[in-house]
């Protein structure tokens, strides 16, 4: 195992020179800007600098060795990212659930390109097949009558900078951390590190091996089988705990009738 | 490929994933756009999770499939959580007629101030387009006597 936390702290021209650093700047005020807002050219300035912020940070990462890895990769990034921009900018939350689900899409792209496949398939059954589509039903059930004012606007302007704020400084102080991480990934490989990189992920049943699914059952009934037990236990309690809020509340049959009959 | 900045490259998109899903549930009112958010928030997490996972297997460790087993859990996570929350936005939205989390803040404590916004903005009207399906086939003629005779079903 290699050391990932940095080890000295960075000066101020360090910081100045990081192209992260100036693409965390420049997508705080994008996201100020892009938030439910009343500023006028707030969504196409805002979008603009969030783009050059990706943009920044992008140009920052590490290269994965071969151009056909980077450019999957950016793209499945870009899908995902883009899409959870605009979930939170758009001001329907109907176009919010389907952003969201985009976005799902993208994230189980990323998780097929990392040799998980059975978990993106699952990522888009359960996520985007289930989920979103439930809180579709919701938003339709709860929410007839169109766009609502508090759509449009957040919560005052203080909680806007202050949130923006703390996820820039959030990523900052994570990306500083990981700085020795990142210089390892900077370094030039051996030879064969790639094969014996692929090697060890194909060797004893690893997750890049044949048979995926397989091998992730195996490990899930034997390695987890405690866990999984309390998985299922924990989704019947959360099945009778919804049905007890949702019947909670609402008046019973035989008052119902008596109401009718009155 | 470069496991090492693959690793890295996971654990930047899942930060940056995580973050958004922060700001989302700390600026947005609605409470269904609140849920999402958090469900953000999760993915993130799950992003990181299968880094790390990739990254030990590459080494060679045990405990490869770590990160995915615990991704089974959170999605199982989620799935409960997608089914209370709904029950519960659908009850708070029964009650007040809104998903505005605001309309709940009688909750608060004792002696802080009301949270009263200051200014609504006007809607605009690109705002106000709704999707819709493509209309399909020819519409029917309309038959005057069909809202009358037509039978239950």
């Amino acid at each position: 195992m290699m050391p990932t936390l940095v080890a000295a702290l960075p000066t101020w021209k360090h910081v100045l020179q990081c192209p992260t650093f100036w693409a965390l700047v420049l997508g705080a005020l994008g996201l100020w800007l892009l938030l439910p807002t009343r500023l006028r050219f707030g969504n196409s300035l805002g979008s603009l600098l969030v783009a050059m912020a990706g943009g920044l940070f992008a140009y920052d990462l590490p290269h994965l060795g071969s151009w056909l890895d980077q450019s999957v990769f950016w793209i499945l990034a870009l899908v995902t990212l883009g899409a959870a921009v605009a979930t939170i900018a758009s001001q329907s939350p109907v176009y919010s659930a389907i952003w969201f689900a985009l976005s799902l899409l993208g994230t189980a792209g990323l998780f097929l390109y990392n040799g998980a496949e059975f978990l993106g398939m699952a990522t888009v059954v359960v996520y985007a097949g289930a989920i979103v589509v439930t809180f579709l039903f919701v938003i339709m059930l709860a929410q007839p009558e169109g766009h609502s004012p508090y759509d449009r606007l957040a919560w005052g302007g203080l909680p806007k900078v202050l949130g923006v704020v703390t996820a820039g400084l959030f990523i900052g102080i994570l990306t500083f951390m990981l700085g020795r991480l990142k210089d390892e990934a900077a370094k030039p490989l051996a030879a064969d590190a790639f094969a014996q990189a692929h090697e060890n992920l194909v060797a004893n049943d690893g997750i890049l091996a044949e048979k995926h699914v397989a091998n992730l059952g195996r490990h899930l009934f034997s390695e987890h089988l405690v866990s999984i037990e309390l998985g299922g236990t924990l989704l019947l309690v959360a099945l009778v705990g919804a049905v007890a809020i949702a019947l909670h509340g609402r008046p019973r049959l035989d008052q119902q009738i008596e109401e009718a009959l009155r | 490929m470069n496991e090492v900045s693959l690793l890295y490259n996971y654990l930047a998109i899942g930060g940056v994933l995580f973050a958004l899903g922060l700001i989302g549930f700390l600026v947005r009112r609605n409470m269904i756009v609140m849920f999402l958010c958090a469900e953000m928030m999760l993915q993130g997490i799950s992003v990181n999770l299968i880094g790390w996972g990739r990254y030990h297997g590459s080494l060679g460790l045990p405990g490869a499939w770590g990160g995915q087993m615990l991704v089974v859990f959170i999605i199982t996570i989620a799935a409960c959580e997608a089914g209370i929350a709904m029950a519960l936005i659908l009850m708070l939205a029964r009650r007040t007629g809104q998903l505005d989390s605001a309309a709940w803040q009688d909750l608060r404590e004792e002696g802080q101030p009301a949270f009263v916004d200051r200014q609504v903005p006007e809607e605009r009207t690109e705002d106000r387009v709704w999707p819709q399906l493509t209309p399909a086939g020819i519409q029917p003629p309309f038959d005057p006597d069909l809202p009358i005779n037509r039978p239950r079903v």
